[in-house]
C-alpha cells in the first residue's frame, strides 16, 4: 500500500516498519521507522526528504546556486561561508591532513580526464598531467569563515555530503520521534539504535558482481555503515583494470584497491571517509584497516 | 565484539574525532552517540546464517565413533563432543570432551606355537579375589606358589591358554577413558593469533596431561600465515600388576614400582600459503622429544629354542627411554569447481630407526542440493625400529632393547573411506563416515627358525571405523 504525500516520498508499510523511499543526491534514499503511527510516518517522511534536499541543494557541485557552485565560480575571489559549510570544510581540511593529502576535495577536476564508463577510454598521460596544477587542498586558502579558491580549481564535497546527509537526516528524525529509525542513502546508512524489542537491524552487503546478490548479512545495533567502491565504475584497457579511485598525488587510479570496502563506525561521515581512505590505500587497504583496528569488510 | 578494546590506530582515532567534531558542530543530539557507539558491547552482530571470520557464533559437533578390529579383536565405542565459541574479533574458545570404552583381545607380543601356550599375568587389582574373572574373558584365577614375605591374598594371578598355531592374545583387555580439552586463542596487538590449550585424559591405568601454545602471524595481505606451536605432555602409567622389570620372564606377581612417567616436548613450525584463489598449500615441520617410560607394560616377546623355534619363555619388552622424531608434512587443498581435492604427503623419521611415508588423497564432491560425498584413500609405509624383533633366541645374549610390537615393525597400511554429509539447513549438518584400515607386512621372515617357518608372525590388524556426527552452528 503506497500513500502519496506532498513531499513526493513513497511510504509503504512493511511488517513492523514504515518504509519511506525517495530519490535524492543521485541515489535511492530510504528511511525505515518502526512505528504503527501512519501520520507520524508521513511527518517523518517530510522532515527526512526535506533535510536531504536541503543538503543536496546546498552542496551540489552541479548547481550554480549551491554554496559549492558559488565557490567554484568565484574566480579566485574571497568568499565568506556559513557555519555549516565551514564545519564541512574544516572536516575536509582535517581529513586532508590526516591522510597525508590522499583525501582531497579538490581532486574532482580529474573527472575532466577520466570517465569511468566501463570502456577502454584511458586518458593520455599529458591530459592528466595538465590537470595536476589544479589539484591540492594546500593551494586553497581556508580560514573559517573565509575561503579563497585559486582560479580553475574546484571543490567537490561528494566524498562527505551524502554521508553527512544521512547523519543529519537521522538526527532530524530523532528530534521528532523516539521510534527506532534506519536511514540509508544508497548504501551509506546509520541507525538510531536497536529495534524496539532490542533486535538489531539487518543490513546486507551486496556482492560486486551480481546485481542484488548478497555477499554478507550484518546486524547493526548502533552506529553506521558506509561502503566505498563500485564495480560498475572502471576502465579496462589491454587487460588492465583501472579503478575509479584516483590518487590526487598522481592523477591516476590507485593500484588495485578492493572492489568494495564497507566500514562500520559511530557516524556515517566517519564510516564514509574511513572507507574512502581505505580504498585510497590500494593494495594496502586491508593492512590499513587491520592496523587501525577498523571494523570493515573488503571484497576483492 | 568491542571496538573500544581493539588497538585503535592513530588515523582511526583522528577520523573519529574529525567526524564527531563535524556532527557536533552541526547537529548536537546525534553527535553524542559516537561515544555511546564505541562503548557498546556489540554494536554489530551478524545475521543468523552467516558463520565465519568476523562473525560471532558457536559450533557444536557431536559424534559417535565405533571401531571394530577384525578377528574378534578390539572393539571401541567413543562418543565425542566439541564446542567452539567464536567472537567476531577472532577470539575463540574451544572445549572438547571424549569418552571411550575399549574391550577385546590384543596380541600380547608372543609368537604362535605348534603347541598350546599358557600365559600368566597379575590380577587387575592387587589382592583381588575371584570377582575379577568376569572381565577376563576365558582366563582363570590361579593360586601362585607363595613367595616369601608376600601376603596370601596378593598371591593370586590370572592364567590364559592360547591354542596351538594361534597368535597369542590377551582377551582380558578392557578399559575406559575420559578426556577433556580446553583452548583459547585471540588476536593480540600486532599478532594475528595467539593461544593456549590444556588437556587431561584418564584411563584406568594411564593418565596424560597436555599443554600447548601457539602464535601465528599473517603476512602478505593475509595470504601467508606462519604458525609456531609448542606442545608439552606429561604421562603417567600405572599398569595393572605394576611396572615389570624389562627383559625378565612374565609372571603373575605384582611388581614395583607401580608407576612410571614420560614427558614429551615438541614444536611445529607451519606455513600456510594461499597460492591462488583455489589453491591453499600448507607446509609443517615438527620436532618431538619424548623421555621416560615408553614400554608397553603388558607386552612380552617370546624366547624361542634355537633349533625348534618353540617358545620357551616370554620376557617383558624394553624400549629406549628417549625418542626423538621429526616430520615434514605437505598439504594441498584445491578447489576445482564442484570438487575439492585434498592431497597430503608426510615424511617421518625418529631416533628409534623408524621412517615412514604417508600419502593421503580425498575428494569432496557436491552432489547437488545439500548433499556431498567425500571419498578418501591413505597409504602408509614404515620401516622397523632398530630393536624390533619377532622373537628372541634363547641362549643368545639378550639385546638391551627388544619389542615385538608390530607398530614398531615394518608394515604397509592402506585406508579407504568415504564420508557422506547432508546439510539440514545453513546451520546443521549430519555426516556419516566409514573407513576400512588394513595393515600388511611380512609374516614369514627368511630367518625364521623351526616351527616358526610355518607360522604367520605378522600380527597386524584390519579394522573398520564408523563415524556418525552432527554439527550445529548457532549464535
Amino acid at each position: 500500500m503506497a500513500t502519496a504525500v506532498e513531499t513526493g516520498a513513497r511510504i509503504t508499510r512493511i511488517e513492523r516498519d514504515f518504509h519511506i523511499a525517495f530519490h535524492a543526491m543521485a541515489t535511492p534514499c530510504e528511511v525505515r521507522v518502526e512505528t504503527d503511527d501512519a501520520a507520524q510516518a508521513a511527518a517523518i517522511a517530510a522532515v527526512a526528504e526535506g533535510e536531504a534536499r536541503r543538503i543536496e541543494h546546498k552542496f551540489s557541485r552541479y548547481r550554480a546556486d549551491s554554496v559549492i557552485g558559488k565557490i567554484n565560480a568565484s574566480g579566485g575571489a574571497r568568499i565568506i561561508v556559513d557555519g555549516e559549510t565551514a564545519s564541512l570544510l574544516d572536516c575536509a581540511d582535517a581529513c586532508y591532513e590526516t591522510s597525508g593529502g590522499m583525501f582531497d576535495i579538490t581532486s574532482g577536476v580529474l573527472r575532466r580526464a577520466w570517465r569511468f564508463d566501463g570502456s577502454d577510454n584511458v586518458p593520455a598521460a599529458e591530459r592528466v598531467r595538465s590537470l595536476m596544477p589544479l589539484i591540492g587542498w594546500h593551494k586553497v586558502s581556508w580560514r573559517a569563515p573565509a575561503l579563497v579558491l585559486p582560479p580553475g580549481m574546484e571543490l567537490d564535497l561528494g566524498g562527505i555530503a551524502k554521508e553527512y546527509a544521512v547523519d543529519r537526516v537521522l538526527a532530524s528524525v530523532m528530534a521528532i520521534t523516539g521510534a527506532p529509525v534506519l536511514v540509508n542513502f544508497g548504501g551509506d546508512l546509520c541507525v538510531s539504535g536497536p529495534r524496539r524489542n532490542g533486535d538489531a537491524w539487518n543490513v546486507a552487503i551486496e556482492t560486486v558482481d551480481g546485481e542484488g546478490q548478497m555477499a554478507c548479512m550484518l546486524q547493526l545495533m548502533q552506529g553506521a555503515l558506509a561502503t566505498s567502491g563500485d564495480a560498475r565504475r572502471f576502465l579496462l584497457r589491454d587487460g588492465r583494470r583501472y579503478s575509479h579511485i584516483l590518487c590526487p598525488h598522481t592523477g591516476w587510479p590507485v593500484e588495485s584497491p578492493p572492489r568494495s570496502v564497507t566500514v562500520a563506525a559511530a557516524s556515517c561521515v566517519e564510516a564514509g571517509i574511513t572507507a574512502t581512505l581505505a580504498m585510497l590505500q590500494g593494495t594496502g587497504a586491508e593492512a590499513f584497516l587491520e592496523r587501525e583496528g577498523i571494523r570493515a569488510w573488503c571484497i576483492r | 565484539m568491542q571496538l573500544n578494546v581493539l588497538e585503535a590506530g592513530r588515523v582511526r582515532k583522528r577520523l573519529s574525532r574529525i567526524s564527531a567534531g563535524l556532527l557536533a558542530a552541526t547537529l548536537g543530539a546525534h553527535a553524542a552517540s559516537a561515544q555511546e557507539y564505541y562503548d557498546q558491547e556489540d554494536p554489530l552482530g551478524t545475521r543468523n546464517d552467516t558463520f565465519g571470520p568476523g562473525v560471532a557464533y558457536s559450533q557444536v559437533d557431536a559424534a559417535l565413533l565405533v571401531y571394530q578390529e577384525g578377528s574378534g579383536r578390539v572393539t571401541a565405542i567413543e562418543p565425542t563432543m566439541n564446542l567452539a565459541v567464536h567472537a567476531a574479533d577472532g577470539r575463540q574458545l574451544t572445549l572438547g570432551l571424549v569418552a571411550d570404552a575399549v574391550s577385546g583381545a590384543t596380541p600380547n607380543g608372543a609368537v604362535p606355537s605348534s603347541q598350546p601356550q599358557n600365559f600368566v599375568t597379575p590380577l587387575k587389582a592387587q589382592g583381588s579375589t575371584a570377582s575379577v574373572t568376569g572381565a577376563s574373558g576365558g582366563s582363570t584365577i590361579i593360586h601362585l606358589p607363595p613367595t616369601p614375605g608376600q601376603i596370601a591374598a596378593a598371591a593370586l594371578g590370572r592364567q590364559y591358554t592360547v591354542p596351538a598355531n594361534t597368535l597369542p592374545m590377551d582377551k582380558g583387555f578392557r578399559d575406559h577413558r575420559g578426556a577433556a580439552t580446553i583452548g583459547w586463542s585471540q588476536p593480540l596487538g600486532n599478532i594475528s593469533d595467539i593461544g593456549i590449550g590444556m588437556g587431561y585424559s584418564r584411563e584406568e591405568d594411564y593418565q596424560a596431561i597436555t599443554a600447548n601454545t601457539h602464535i601465528s602471524q599473517n603476512f602478505n595481505a593475509n595470504n601467508t600465515t606462519v604458525t609456531l606451536t609448542l606442545n608439552g605432555e606429561f604421562d603417567s602409567s600405572s599398569p595393572f600388576g605394576g611396572i615389570p622389570t624389562p627383559l625378565t620372564a612374565m609372571s603373575a606377581q605384582w611388581k614395583t614400582p607401580t608407576q612410571r612417567s614420560k614427558t614429551q616436548l615438541g614444536f611445529v613450525l607451519g606455513l600456510t600459503q594461499v597460492m591462488t584463489r583455489r589453491w591453499l598449500m600448507q607446509f609443517n615441520y615438527s620436532f618431538d622429544r619424548q623421555s621416560g617410560y615408553q614400554n608397553d607394560p603388558y607386552r612380552v616377546i617370546s624366547l624361542v629354542d634355537p633349533a625348534t623355534g618353540d617358545p620357551t619363555d616370554s620376557y617383558y619388552e624394553n624400549r629406549p627411554i628417549n625418542r626423538q622424531s621429526q616430520s615434514l608434512y605437505w598439504d594441498n587443498r584445491l578447489d576445482l569447481g564442484p570438487a575439492v581435492t585434498d592431497l597430503g604427503l608426510r615424511y617421518y623419521t625418529d631416533s628409534w630407526g623408524i621412517t615412514s611415508k604417508t600419502a593421503e588423497l580425498s575428494e569432496r564432491i557436491g552432489l547437488g542440493g545439500s548433499f556431498y560425498i567425500e571419498p578418501s584413500a591413505r597409504w602408509y609405509q614404515q620401516t622397523a625400529a632398530d630393536f624390533f624383533h619377532y622373537y628372541l633366541v634363547a641362549g643368545q645374549t639378550l639385546p638391551q632393547y627388544a619389542s615385538s610390537d608390530i607398530r614398531l615393525g615394518a608394515f604397509t597400511a592402506t585406508t579407504f573411506g568415504a564420508q557422506f554429509g547432508f546439510r539440514l539447513d545453513g546451520r546443521q549438518e549430519i555426516y556419516i563416515k566409514g573407513e576400512y584400515y588394513s595393515q600388511t607386512g611380512n609374516g614369514h621372515p627368511a630367518d625364521a627358525i623351526g616351527q616358526l617357518r610355518q607360522q604367520n608372525l605378522f600380527s597386524g590388524v584390519k579394522s573398520a571405523i564408523v563415524f556418525m556426527g552432527y554439527t550445529w552452528d548457532f549464535h
